[in-house]
């Protein structure tokens, strides 16, 4: 796995929680087309919607994908390569610089600064100048707010600066989960033209979750969970 | 540069000073005393008033007291030595082989002359901590290496030389004076060999020869009866070695040598020492202890952010040279203390312990003593990090 340039595909086989373990008949997992939905294909430079009721296990899909949760069902390729057998150094490298996530619950650290929260992530491959960082930051209004510890900032302001962190890598999926859940549609619109932009530049792929606010990307296709 | 302390300023406050501190200062005092008890015991050890280079002080010479007058040889029995070796405090026993033919010895310096009977004995190669130079003999040579008495130098040079009008000979001296020995046996002709002193010892009282010389003239000249052991050469161990005493006066056993009381008190003095360093070792433990505890919370209140950090795509082992750098930086300055003071705790023993003929030991036994603790003590550390922030990334 190690020394990929790029990861074309992620192919979802039979995945199914360990928790929905006995519920394979229910009416739920029938109608979800990710769940034991045989082969589910996400190729680079797609843009997906997946939407789901809260609790139908969207947060649960991307820790799969992004490796840090292995209780499921099935299995996760990455170009033909099962999820499960990569080391830790491939994970290591695939966070750096082929997946991009940003988690609900955002992980930023709030007793520092935004700018070193970003700097956290972006000195991993230095892919954004702090020129660059910054201008993001004032396309979302909070540039003012780059020296202020993230833990004073309001859940709003927050969001952004995670979607702000999730940019500052190389990547050929970035997967985003609720991320403007927090957001007014002025907001959304602006998110949805950073992420877009960057995904194009990249020619990556876009996979975002949404329990009713989605993010607003043009011709995303909309998979039911 | 700046970016990369972020990490560490993230992970730094979690540290807790107290705790660490804590540690240290545990750990100063333990290591101290250890190394208070390593140096102590090799001072003690270091008998600087009867210097002998080629025994140790762990050597005893052994025999069995002559009550009256004495026709049959006072020996040891088999059963005696038997009975020795198996005390505790005897590492190894060796007997000394007495000559069984006439020996006279001469020498001639500056055209007088200088003849005497004499005895010689041979004590086992193995009994000699460094071997003088040319110890050994072969009979084509025919060359004889003696070690000899310290004594019998200062009683030839004190008691003998002056009232008789003869030089008084330096070690030196006497070492380059040719000797001639001329062997004779029960039957045949008396035969000659040259010898020569080869060097001079506090310990052994008696003109040794090597084995092999001995072997070989007592086969040649002797009445091929084997000769009984007369004297022992004991290893002592000196920290068994308070039951010897008691031991050799029960059986009426001798010791030779008036080194006894420096080699008692430096024995007791070892066991002294042995006390303080495992007092020390607790100590120690317990610290290293109170360190692996503290990595151990510092990484549980940490956990959440190495989780994060290892979800940016920070590698375990990036995360984990932080701690490796906090051990490390701990224990070196730990260690660099304790050294520290215990040098200089070394000047409260070092007059007294000259004064009675003991101190002065190498600080290399110590030195090495405390880098294989910093570097045991550092990679349990790191092993411990490692593991944990291992753990941390699998999720549990």
């Amino acid at each position: 796995m190690t020394g990929i340039k790029v990861m074309e595909e992620i192919s979802l086989r039979g995945l199914l929680p360990c928790v929905f373990r006995g519920m394979e008949e229910t009416e739920r997992i029938r109608q979800s087309e990710v769940w034991l939905s045989g082969e589910l294909r996400l190729t680079r430079g797609c843009r997906v919607c997946i939407q789901a009721e809260s609790g139908g296990g969207k947060s649960s899909l991307l820790s799969f994908i992004y490796g840090n949760r292995t209780d499921y069902l099935g299995q996760i390729l990455f170009d033909a390569e099962e999820s499960r057998r990569l080391s830790v150094e491939d994970w290591c490298e695939l966070r750096t610089r082929h997946l991009a996530l940003l988690p609900q619950e955002l992980r930023l650290f709030p007793e520092l600064s935004v700018m070193q929260n970003l700097q956290l992530k972006n000195r991993l491959t230095d892919y954004k100048t702090e020129e660059e960082m910054l201008s993001l930051l004032e396309r979302l209004g909070i540039r003012e707010k780059a020296r202020e510890r993230v833990g004073l900032l309001s859940v709003g302001q927050q969001q952004r600066v995670a979607i702000v962190r999730a940019v500052c890598q190389p990547f050929d999926f970035l997967l985003l989960d609720e991320p403007v859940s927090h957001l007014d549609q002025t907001n959304n619109l602006i998110a949805a033209s950073i992420v877009e932009e960057e995904a194009t530049r990249q020619g990556a792929g876009i996979v975002t979750t949404s329990v009713g606010n989605p993010l607003r990307i043009d011709n995303a296709v909309v998979i039911q969970l | 540069m700046k970016t990369r302390s972020d990490v560490w300023s993230l992970l730094s406050r979690n540290l807790s000073k107290g705790q660490l501190i804590g540690y240290a200062v545990a750990n100063v005092v333990g290591l101290t005393v250890v190394l208070i008890g390593v140096l102590f015991f090799c001072d003690s050890r270091n008998d600087t008033s009867g210097e002998d280079e080629f025994f140790s002080t762990d050597y005893v010479v052994l025999s069995k007291k002559v009550e009256g007058v004495g026709f049959t040889p006072v020996s040891f029995s088999e059963q005696e030595i038997d009975d020795l070796s198996e005390q505790p405090w005897v590492r190894k026993t060796g007997r000394f082989t007495a000559s069984q033919f006439a020996v006279n010895g001469s020498l001639s310096m500056g055209g007088k002359g200088l003849s005497s009977y004499m005895f010689l004995e041979a004590v086992p190669d193995e009994f000699f901590d460094v071997k003088p130079r040319g110890w050994s003999f072969s009979p084509s040579e025919g060359f004889v290496p003696i070690i000899l008495c310290k004594d019998y130098l200062t009683l030839y040079n004190f008691g003998f030389a002056i009232p008789q009008g003869l030089p008084q000979l330096s070690e030196q001296v006497i070492g380059a004076v040719p000797i001639t020995l001329r062997l004779t046996g029960k039957a045949g002709q008396p035969e000659t060999f040259k010898a020569g002193i080869v060097g001079f010892s506090s310990r052994l009282n008696t003109i040794a020869v090597p084995q092999s010389f001995m072997d070989w003239a007592n086969e040649r000249y002797g009445d091929g009866t084997e000769p009984p052991a007369s004297r022992l050469i004991v290893e002592v161990d000196p920290l068994a070695a308070s039951d010897m005493k008691a031991y050799l006066t029960e059986h009426g056993i001798e010791m030779a040598g008036d080194k006894q009381d420096a080699g008692r008190l430096s024995s007791f003095l070892g066991i002294v020492s042995a006390v303080v360093a495992s007092g020390g070792i607790v100590i120690c433990a317990l610290a290293i202890f109170i360190l692996i505890l503290s990595v151990f919370l510092l990484l549980q209140k940490s956990r959440d952010k190495l989780r994060f950090l290892m979800l940016l795509g920070y590698r375990p082992r990036e995360v984990a040279r932080y701690y490796e750098l906090l051990v490390t930086v701990a224990n070196v300055v730990v260690t660099l203390v304790s050294l520290s003071l215990a040098l200089l705790s070394r000047g409260l023993w070092s007059e007294a312990l000259e004064n009675i003929g003991l101190g002065g030991a190498s600080l290399l036994p110590t030195l090495l003593l405390t880098l294989v603790y910093l570097l045991g003590v550092t990679l349990l550390d790191v092993g411990i990090v490692r593991s944990r922030v291992m753990r941390i990334w699998r999720g549990n």
